[in-house]
């Protein structure tokens, strides 16, 4: 198993009655309360933990989120090209910038090609499809999103793996007639591509196109469906079996010297859960696109009728679980239902080693732990002692887990 | 016909679309184009008008029950589609009633190909942008709240917005479903056509533009330099009325449209 460690880089520093006060803490909350030397502090030491983690051997992840407190990783090439020229060793993955809000997947592909040959092949390339805050923020319409990112994906591949001199693309989203870029990638034909996504659908379509498939905090049944959406998929379609490193878990770890020290380091990692999630109506629940309309009368309604017959959206085989019913189940958890969820691993690196390895065979087993190392309130100090821990006690365990072929 | 008639709900078919159709009364034949969401069979206003009018409103692809191809998603589509309709009714001429968003095609068409158009109503329209770059004159129905969206849309909204838990599931599925379908179209540029503006200038038909005098979705100093930019074009204001006048205040709306249309 492979490990891959991360940190969102959240701005926690928002005065408590300005966060309650607000409808949203993602999209709209004005930017006066992030103070850039604040920010800049932030993102020296969390770039320092990314370096740290070169020198332990652990890879390292970065995501993008925009506008709002959970993230200041707006600008995922940026960090992804810093990232390229100051680790030495370890592979370094994009999970991912928004691929579906931006206009041109050609300039995509040539930043994660700059990105890959600066370092020397490490890179890996991942997909995240767009929560609505981030719709709205990046004023990209939310009906047609999913066919959106899989076209950007698939002209990304193609710009990616093209040396031949330009071709023309003309799509149903993106047109673009002379695509050739320089430089083409260090990895031929493209580096690995990896995506994001819980739905049974998406999942499915990651399978039959043999990406890495990253199930974030959705805990073992959700994820467990997911894995089986994507094996079936390739099934159905002929397509040969994957092995367990196909499969990927994001979760937040942290781990202590003792039991105590490793569990009031993954509480505070449930600040991103109980403090960050936080998005107005309007952003969320209502934005078109984001739900199929036969979850509507869940959504509108603020008194529950006893008669309603809806889809039940936790177990609907075939139906789409809304991000947003999903958010706010995660937002009151406390650490100890985290953990029983399987959405925090933490305590001594021996029982982290076993929670994280009872999750593996709840699901079916998985070639990347994804971990959310900081979060929240979380100090630089408490952070590099985390990393140090888990990279020497634990990572080597995980390191003999092999990729297997899994039903 | 009397107020109380049921509704009564069919298919209209252009090409290979079958619109579903809320068809109401007798007389002048009025082609109805609804707004943000499907004209409710009962909407009281249908039956007033029916006295005079023959009314055909179709819900737009992707609202209501109405199906949407696949690849059918601007308001190029839809001006089409009812060029097309227009076309293949049996009178020569129709009175073309635009509600809102429906508004905006109502202009579309009839600056686009006014020959089949009698007369041109235009309620509280989207459409055309006016103000500067840093003023929207629409407000954003998708990244607003929605209690200030329903402020901004009633002049009472007590009275009149929408009670979401009094819904059966159905209806709900049918909003939810009319509100992707508008996102659909709508998005960006956000409620209008850049180039709107410009051929407002071509529409040769008698114009009546209305609006809700407390309308806050689009005000009606927007409609009064709409129906400016409208050759020979009237404007109403109609009293303690939103952006929706037709159910607000649908005698007042209905003697409005009868005394321009008989």
């Amino acid at each position: 198993m492979d490990v891959w460690w991360q940190c969102e880089i959240p701005y926690p520093y928002v005065p408590q009655d300005v966060l309650a006060a607000a409808d949203s803490v993602r999209g709209s909350l004005p930017n006066k309360w992030c103070d850039p030397k604040v920010a800049a502090d932030l993102y020296e030491e969390v770039l320092d933990e990314f370096l740290l983690c070169d020198d332990e051997g652990m890879n390292v992840l970065a995501i993008e989120h925009h506008a709002g407190i959970n993230s200041l990783m707006a600008a995922n090439p940026m960090f992804v090209g810093i990232l390229a020229r100051q680790t030495r060793k370890v592979r370094i993955l994009s999970l991912g910038t928004l691929v579906s809000l931006r206009e041109d997947p050609v300039r995509i592909a040539e930043e994660y090609a700059t990105a890959d040959v600066m370092s020397r092949g490490r890179l890996e390339i991942g997909f995240v499809k767009s929560g609505g805050t981030e719709m709205a923020s990046n004023h990209t319409n939310p009906v047609g999103n999913l066919e959106r990112y899989w076209e950007a994906i698939d002209l990304i591949r193609k710009t990616l793996s093209s040396h031949d001199g330009p071709f023309s693309w003309e799509g149903k989203y993106f047109t673009h007639r002379h695509v050739n870029i320089w430089p083409r990638p260090w990895q031929q034909p493209h580096p690995r591509l990896w995506s994001a996504t819980g739905d049974p659908y998406t999942a499915a379509e990651v399978g039959r196109r043999g990406m890495v498939h990253v199930l974030v905090l959705r805990g073992p049944d959700g994820t467990k469906r997911a894995y089986q959406a994507h094996r079936r998929a390739r099934a159905e379609a002929g397509l040969p079996k994957v092995t367990t490193d196909n499969f990927a878990y994001a979760a937040m770890v942290y781990v202590g010297e003792t039991e105590e020290e490793g569990r009031a380091g993954g509480s505070k990692l449930l600040w991103f859960l109980n403090t960050s999630l936080k998005s107005s109506p309007q952003l969320s629940k209502f934005l078109p696109g984001m739900t199929p309309p036969e979850f509507a009368p869940q959504i509108y309604r603020t008194a529950p009728r006893p008669t309603a017959a809806a889809p039940d959206m936790v177990n609907a085989e075939k139906g789409v679980a809304p991000a947003s019913q999903n958010a706010a189940k995660l937002m009151s958890l406390t650490t100890e239902e985290a953990m029983q969820q399987g959405i925090l691993f933490c305590g001594t690196p021996d029982s982290t080693y076993r929670q994280i390895m009872e999750f593996y065979d709840k699901v079916g087993g998985f070639g990347h732990l994804a971990m959310i190392g900081r979060s929240g309130f979380m100090t630089h100090e408490e952070s590099v002692k985390g990393i140090k821990l888990f990279a020497r006690e634990v990572a080597p365990r995980l390191r003999e887990v092999k990729a297997m072929l899994t039903e | 016909m009397a107020d109380d008639a049921p509704a009564s709900a069919d298919r209209l078919n252009v090409r290979d679309i079958a619109l579903e159709v809320v068809r109401r009364g007798a007389g002048q034949p009025i082609l109805a184009l609804h707004g943000m969401q499907p004209i409710d069979p009962a909407a009281r206003f249908l039956n007033l008008l029916g006295r005079h009018a023959e009314i055909t409103a179709p819900s737009h692809p992707g609202f209501g029950d109405s199906p949407r191809p696949a690849d059918f998603d601007t308001v190029y589509d839809l001006v089409h589609l009812y060029l097309d309709l227009l076309e293949s009714l049996p009178r020569q001429k129709v009175t073309l009633l635009g509600f809102s968003f429906g508004g905006w095609i109502a202009a579309e068409i009839a600056a686009s190909c006014c020959h089949r158009v009698e007369r041109l109503i235009l309620v509280d329209p989207f459409g055309i942008k006016l103000s500067d770059r840093e003023t929207p004159d629409i407000t954003d129905v998708f990244n607003t709240h929605p209690d200030t969206v329903r402020d901004r849309e009633w002049h009472d909204p007590a009275r009149c917005a929408p009670d979401f838990n009094a819904w059966e599931d159905a209806a709900l599925v049918r909003y939810a479903r009319g509100r992707d379908a508008l996102c659909l179209y709508g998005w960006k540029d956000y409620m209008y056509n850049p180039q709107l503006k410009r051929w407002l200038g071509r529409i040769a038909v008698p114009t009546l533009v209305l609006w809700g005098a407390s309308d806050r979705i689009v005000t009606p100093d927007y409609g009064r330099t709409y129906a400016g930019l409208i050759p020979g074009a009237r404007f109403g204001l109609i009293e303690a009325a939103g952006h929706h006048p037709e159910i607000e205040q649908p005698e007042a709306f209905a003697d409005r449209v009868v005394s321009f249309i008989v």
